[in-house]
């Protein structure tokens, strides 16, 4: 057979407990990846009102507090007079039906099926009753968010390493292959504020954090 | 045949028709990678053209990176067996149907019978076993070809039903005895590339002009560099052509060879003193009075039995280190006899084991060696002194081990490069087989769902297993840990090795009791010795199926045993045939064993699937091969095959009411949920995601780069190793996988001194257990083959063919084309003359064991006594459907039925008794001829009851 099977190795777990996250790095990376996420996930009441009271940035500036590297959040807010029909309508001109999907850059079907598998490995499922297709880059973005979270809880070390490379690698093998030129092509399309300041956040942010991780573990 | 012509055609011919030919054949619509996972030690990464829906040619992909500078890549890896693989998957001996047998077995006559009523019939076969006899009952023959998604389906489907799986390595005998002896394990090879290396490469009972086509540049590539290439084997071979030294070495006679060579090192003061010393357990202390070591317990009441001693040349008796291979200060006497007093204050002299190696090399002097072996003296003074301080590597192909004395063989062999300091460092070593580690491979059959959060509870439950262990054994390796840790496994996992199912259930029993074709030092029979090793519980737990447990079904998988089984396809015929009730063998063709089967289910081939080869150490990379088609007819991949058997053996379980069973380990098997845990709840529903996992899991752990998915196998081809696993196969190797170097075996022993997995913590060549010592093996010696067979004038030798990987190409139409296309017995001239035979007469090759016949092909090639047949041919090609493996009695050496002594002791492809198939003796006569006064062997007439089998 030229291989070998450890089938029938009985193996102990040791007992883990309750395990309680401190907030630190990789935690502040999680919850900017949530925030971005949920910016992108729709141009609806909730993201307009966020945007009208001001609560992205604050929520963005308060989480980026410790973030391992700068981010410098900017000014996300609405220009005067930009309305929730506005907002909505600005959201639906910069990304239409497809801008925000990685797959639609290349073999979509493809690109499901490579995502999908990255969810799955990693403990999530990718049903069909998910809000958003798995290649949307809120979606993407909101596993970021669960890999940083489960590095920062595992209580294994391998595991937590494990997460760390999952980051890596699905940020240069996935968000960093699409979301670029999406930011650029919308930019250029001129975006409006808050969408023009988000596009640089996300972009930046993407960037910086797969330097940030690919800095720690190397690759 | 492909025409060519030139742009516009040739002037008044039908111009463009041949072009329009040309082009139409090497056109092609889509492009995917694939392999051939054979079991010839390479993944070559092919090329594979479609078009229209069809395979339409393949071509090596030469890709491969370099690795190292001033080293040649690998590239262009293939040889005319990939190459042609396309051709097989239209042969007209593909199976594309299940099928089910009409009438009586190998009868011929088959029925195309549908998927679901194939299941059912097996799965029903599979719960009478159970129900009537237990679940040990069903066998499954391990397999060496078909690739890792060929093999893992059928694994786990017996490992869920607490079945039993006939060690691969125990029934093809590639297993490297001698080394496992020497270094406590076989996994010696280095990468390929570290050939390059060497200043002298030895091939030694290996062609790779013939099997290792791929690699074969290296050699060439060495002698630019200046390296001598020296062939030591019986025939001049296809691989002595190119060599500079060629030794006709007389078959089953390389121990006398190498012993002699020693001698001559030794002589002539040429050996490395300091590497033996440090590396080897030749400054260990032995006792005069019974030969066995000097140990701890013979000094002190109560004392270790493990811990060995040296005589320092200072301080006098000190214990041998056993944490590490470093001396320190210690500068021990490779000479000398000293008196100690034992614990009970009797006195008893001590000496070296290199005094005594010293001892058996004075009867290697190279006249006389040459008297045995049939090399002169001159000769073997030669090349004595071509190796001596240089940098020498054994290219060993699988043959010694199949030798009944080839252990001492490979022990003489390993002995040689201890004594010039040649292993552990570039261009040195045994080239033989080595294994890589795929951990997510070995993950997998761990784990109770998907995803990396189960990957590292199961790393981290083998850490905390490993230091438990090392609590224990503070002093052992990663690599005795890992392979401890493989041995606790095998104490429940379903693995046996086949000697006790061949003893009990496939009639060698008598066999091997015929003493006649044993070694004469044996001093008892057969029996008794299995009978003693069985008692003593040397292979407890795994000696399965035993007596008691009547085989009742058989599944045969890739693998082909009426065309392979030493012993012959009589033996199993008439022995264990008739105790199954249901044979199954799933394959793409026609084989011999399909041919006698119950149900026959058709099996996709590569370019239909997704697969990839095993990993091994030589290109120490993994190769993928893609699904180019879907599968032909109704083939299945095994995945799909097994996966749908555990789920209908569930269904019909549940509709007799069996939930459940306790298997012969006491373990409950819930049948009813087979289908289920086979799949894990649907996580792996197929083996696209089975492989993805793999792949994952083994870059999360290390073994391939980081990020690695099955996308990047479907991109690559092929990837490299950036390890050798996390267990014990790979920690074997003991070496460090670098991105920029060759990666040359056994550095860890060399430059970080760690010790070797035997029970000196040495490479050792001195076995002291009673058997050995009986058998005047305790060193290694040359002893002559014993007369298996019969007592007859010609040695029966083989070797793979250029043609095919085993039985796997026989049926390919264009490999077919390339020699004689049948099978043929390779004779000299000189014996060709004796026996007025000339080249194309058919000749009939048989002992006192059995017979064949075939055509002769005489040859100045083959020396005068030995007789030549290629491995592959399947039965049916020849008269009767007897082929060559009919005049093999398949002998084991008893010897190998040692266990629980330090690194004797069963390891799943490792140590246990193997079959010897080289060097049985036969007669050759010409078919007219028989009748005619000729002395015709008993087993031609005992063989003749074949004829009605046909």
């Amino acid at each position: 057979m030229f291989t070998y099977s450890l089938q029938g190795l009985e193996l102990t777990a040791e007992p883990t407990g309750v395990l309680e996250v401190e907030e630190n790095e990789t935690t502040a990376r999680s919850a900017v990846y949530q925030l971005l996420g949920a910016f992108f996930a729709s141009g609806g009441t909730t993201s307009f009102e966020k945007a009208r009271d001001g609560l992205w940035a604050k929520e963005l500036f308060e989480a980026a507090t410790l973030l391992p590297f700068a981010l410098h959040v900017g000014d996300v807010a609405l220009p005067a007079g930009m309305d929730e029909a506005a907002f909505a309508a600005e959201f639906g001109r910069l990304f239409g039906s497809t801008e925000l999907l990685g797959g639609a850059r290349t073999d979509r079907a493809a690109e499901i099926a490579t995502v999908h598998r990255e969810y799955e490995y990693f403990g999530l499922a990718a049903g069909g009753s998910a809000p958003r297709p798995p290649d949307h880059l809120a979606t993407e973005l909101d596993f970021l968010q669960y890999l940083c979270f489960k590095e920062a809880a595992s209580p294994s070390p391998r595991l937590a390493g494990s997460f760390r490379r999952a980051q890596r690698d699905f940020l240069a093998g996935h968000v960093l292959c699409w979301v670029p030129g999406m930011v650029a092509a919308a930019q250029a399309a001129g975006a409006a504020e808050p969408f023009a300041a988000m596009l640089d956040l996300v972009g930046v942010f993407v960037a910086d954090d797969h330097g940030y991780v690919a800095a720690l573990i190397g690759g | 045949m492909v025409e060519l012509a030139p742009p516009g055609g040739l002037p008044g011919t039908t111009a463009g028709v041949t072009e329009d030919a040309y082009r139409g054949r090497w056109s092609w619509d889509r492009v995917t990678w694939g392999t051939h996972c054979l079991n010839c030690l390479a993944g070559c990464p092919y090329r594979v053209f479609t078009r229209g829906g069809e395979v339409a040619f393949e071509e090596q992909g030469g890709t491969i990176d370099p690795v190292a500078g001033g080293v040649p890549d690998l590239n262009p890896a293939g040889c005319q067996k990939g190459s042609a693989w396309s051709v097989q998957l239209q042969s007209e001996d593909r199976v594309l149907h299940p099928l089910r047998r009409v009438g009586e077995r190998g009868g011929g006559r088959w029925e195309a019978i549908s998927w679901d009523d194939a299941l059912a019939e097996i799965a029903d076969s599979v719960l009478d076993a159970i129900d009537e006899v237990g679940p040990e009952s069903v066998v499954f023959e391990e397999s060496v070809e078909g690739g890792l998604l060929s093999q893992a389906p059928f694994l786990r489907l017996a490992a869920l039903l607490g079945a039993v799986t006939l060690d691969a390595n125990g029934l093809v005998n590639d297993l490297p005895v001698g080394q496992h002896l020497t270094f406590g394990k076989f996994s010696c090879a280095s990468t390929v590339d570290d050939t390059f290396l060497a200043d002298v490469l030895l091939l030694w009972h290996a062609n790779p002009a013939y099997t290792s086509i791929p690699y074969f540049h290296y050699i060439a590539e060495a002698r630019y560099r200046g390296a001598k290439v020296v062939a030591i084997a019986p025939d001049y071979n296809a691989s002595a052509v190119g060599s500079d030294l060629f030794v006709p070495v007389r078959p089953g006679t390389d121990a006398a060879l190498a012993l002699a060579v020693c001698r001559v090192l030794v002589d002539e003061d040429l050996w490395d003193r300091e590497f033996v010393a440090t590396q080897t357990d030749l400054p260990l202390l032995v006792r005069a009075d019974n030969g066995r070591y000097l140990r701890q317990r013979d000094l002190q009441r109560g004392g270790d039995e493990e811990t060995f001693y040296l005589w320092d040349e200072v301080d006098g008796l000190r214990a041998a280190p056993r944490a590490t291979l470093d001396l320190g200060t210690l500068r021990p006497a490779l000479s000398g006899t000293w008196s100690v007093e034992l614990a009970d204050g009797t006195p008893v002299e001590v000496t070296p084991v290199a005094d005594l190696m010293r001892r058996m090399l004075s009867a290697y002097a190279p006249e006389e060696a040459a008297a045995v072996c049939g090399v002169p003296a001159s000769t073997i003074e030669t090349l004595a002194r071509m190796v001596a301080g240089k940098r020498c590597k054994i290219l060993e192909g699988f043959n010694a081990p199949k030798y009944f004395h080839g252990d001492l063989m490979e022990r003489s062999m390993c002995l040689l490069l201890a004594l010039t300091g040649n292993w552990g460092r570039p261009g040195t070593g045994i080239q033989g087989l080595a294994l890589g580690g795929l951990d997510g491979y070995l993950l997998f059959s761990m784990k109770t769902k998907k995803g990396v959060e189960e990957a590292a509870r199961v790393l981290d439950g083998i850490e905390r297993a490993m230091r438990t262990m090392r609590e224990r054994d503070p002093e052992a390796t990663d690599e005795m840990l890992g392979t401890q840790l493989l041995s606790l496994a095998t104490s429940s996992g379903t693995t046996a090795p086949p000697v006790f199912f061949n003893y009990h259930h496939a009639g060698y029993r008598e066999t091997w009791n015929r003493r006649e074709w044993s070694d004469p030092t044996m001093t008892r029979s057969f029996d008794d010795y299995l009978g003693d090793a069985v008692r003593r519980g040397w292979w407890g737990g795994v000696a399965r199926p035993g007596a008691s447990t009547p085989p009742r079904v058989f599944f045969s998988v890739g693998t082909n045993p009426l065309r392979r089984a030493r012993g012959g396809r009589a033996k199993l015929l008439d022995n264990l045939w008739p105790q199954l009730d249901k044979i199954v063998v799933v394959d793409f063709r026609m084989s011999a064993t399909a041919l006698h089967a119950d149900i026959v289910l058709p099996a996709a081939m590569q370019y239909e699937r997704v697969n990839v080869q095993y990993p091994i150490t030589h290109m120490l990379r993994l190769s993928f091969s893609d699904a180019a088609t879907p599968p032909r007819g109704e083939s299945r991949t095994e995945w799909d095959t097994f996966a749908a058997l555990a789920r209908v053996i569930a269904e019909r379980a549940a509709a007799r009411g069996m939930h459940e069973y306790v298997d012969a380990r006491r373990q409950t098997r819930h049948v009813d949920r087979l289908g289920d845990d086979f799949v894990v709840g649907g996580d792996f529903a197929d083996e696209e995601v089975v492989l993805d996992e793999w792949v994952r899991d083994s870059a999360d752990a290390g073994t391939l780069p980081q990020g690695s998915t099955i996308e990047t196998l479907r991109r690559d081809g092929s990837i490299r190793f950036t390890g050798l696993g996390t267990f014990a196969p790979g920690l074997s190797v003991a070496t460090s996988v670098r991105p920029d170097e060759v990666m040359t075996a056994f550095r860890w022993h060399v430059e970080d001194k760690l010790p070797f997995p035997t029970l000196t913590r040495r490479a050792q060549f001195y076995i002291d257990h009673p058997w050995f010592l009986e058998a005047g093996e305790q060193l290694p010696v040359h002893k002559e083959p014993p007369r298996m067979g019969g007592d007859w004038p010609l040695a029966l030798t083989s070797g793979h063919s250029r043609w095919t990987v085993h039985s796997i190409g026989m049926g390919n139409r264009h490999l077919l084309g390339t020699h004689r296309g049948r099978p043929l017995v390779i004779l000299s001239e000189a014996d060709a003359s004796a026996r007025g035979v000339v080249d194309g007469d058919q000749v009939r090759v048989a002992n006192d064991h059995g017979f064949f016949e075939a055509m002769v092909r005489v040859t100045p090639r083959v020396r005068p006594g030995q007789v030549i047949v290629y491995n592959g041919f399947e039965p049916y090609m020849f008269p009767r459907w007897e082929g060559a493996n009919e005049v093999e009695p398949g002998m084991v050496k008893w010897l190998h039925l040692v266990g629980k002594y330090g690194h004797l002791r069963y390891l799943p492809f490792g140590w246990q008794p193997v079959p010897a198939d080289r060097a049985v003796f036969v007669e050759v006569t010409r078919v007219e001829d028989e009748g005619e006064g000729t002395e015709v062997p008993s087993g031609a007439v005992a063989g003749t009851a074949g004829e009605e089998r046909g």
